[in-house]
């Protein structure tokens, strides 16, 4: 006589693993921008692997623009209310885009970073959407207040009340 | 031909206590299911719409999901947190129009 008893195993450790739910979709960005990163994007593994909420995305300037051959460092921090909350994203090293939208301190005045942000976005479409505006440039130059903000803004842009006046560049 | 019909009739439920002399005293049925959306993940948490949302452990009527008159769909715990954090305007993430649950 033969009786099949099919039983489901109870894990013993909790099915969510070691991740808080955030970290979750950190994972994953990362897993899909290492796999299908966009042209002239790279994520810098090592600072990504030390600290989650901490990314450089290396980028080179598109063929064809003015920024061809260029390349810049994008430091993303993620709060831990992403992706309820922006991530925080400046331009960071020796090399910051002269831009009209962005500050010589690697601040970036676009507002899919501020009060354009919906969940739905990801680092990929921020890295897309800088691409694009590094692109459609049409003549290398600072924002006309940037010595004025960079000395008295605050360290972190997502305090900065930007006014979001040019959708042209 | 008469060779695979036979030996798929030796392994036929209708055979099978004659064939191997057992007798099922009791089985357990088990079924599937899937949320029908117009995608595979949800755009706030990207976890599949069959699991359930990143706060969650179990899927299915603990974590569902709902949708907005855009047609846009979420796990309901991922728009909730999102519009309780949106202070002027209640929108869709997917494409910004209003959001407004659908009845």
């Amino acid at each position: 006589m033969y009786l099949f008893v099919v039983e489901f195993p109870t894990p013993s450790v909790p099915l969510r693993g070691p991740c808080l739910p955030q970290q979750k979709r950190l994972q994953k960005e990362l897993m899909s921008l290492l796999k299908e990163p966009p042209a002239g994007v790279t994520v810098d593994v090592d600072t990504a692997h030390t600290k989650l909420t901490e990314w450089v995305v290396h980028m080179e300037g598109a063929a064809g623009t003015l920024y061809e051959g260029e390349k810049f460092q994008l430091q993303f921090k993620f709060s831990p209310k992403y992706p309820f909350d922006s991530p925080e994203v400046i331009f960071v090293g020796d090399n910051i885009p002269v831009h009209p939208h962005i500050y010589s301190n690697g601040h970036i005045c676009l507002s899919i970073l501020t009060e354009d942000w919906s969940p739905a976005l990801s680092v990929q479409a921020i890295c897309l959407s800088i691409i694009s505006m590094l692109s459609s440039c049409k003549e290398k130059k600072r924002p006309p207040d940037n010595s004025y903000y960079v000395k008295t803004c605050s360290a972190n842009p997502k305090k900065t009340k930007w006014w979001y006046h040019d959708d042209t560049v | 031909m008469i060779v695979l019909k036979r030996s798929w009739r030796k392994y036929s439920i209708d055979n099978l206590e004659q064939v191997m002399k057992v007798k099922i005293k009791s089985w357990t049925g088990v079924a599937t299911w899937r949320w029908v959306a117009n995608d595979d993940s949800c755009g706030i948490c990207r976890m599949p719409f069959d699991g359930c949302c990143s706060d969650c452990r179990l899927p299915g009527d603990d974590c569902p999901l709902v949708w907005g008159q855009c047609s846009h769909c979420f796990h309901i715990h991922c728009i909730m947190k999102w519009l309780q954090s949106q202070q002027l305007h209640q929108q869709c993430p997917m494409c910004r129009q209003e959001w407004k649950f659908k009845e």
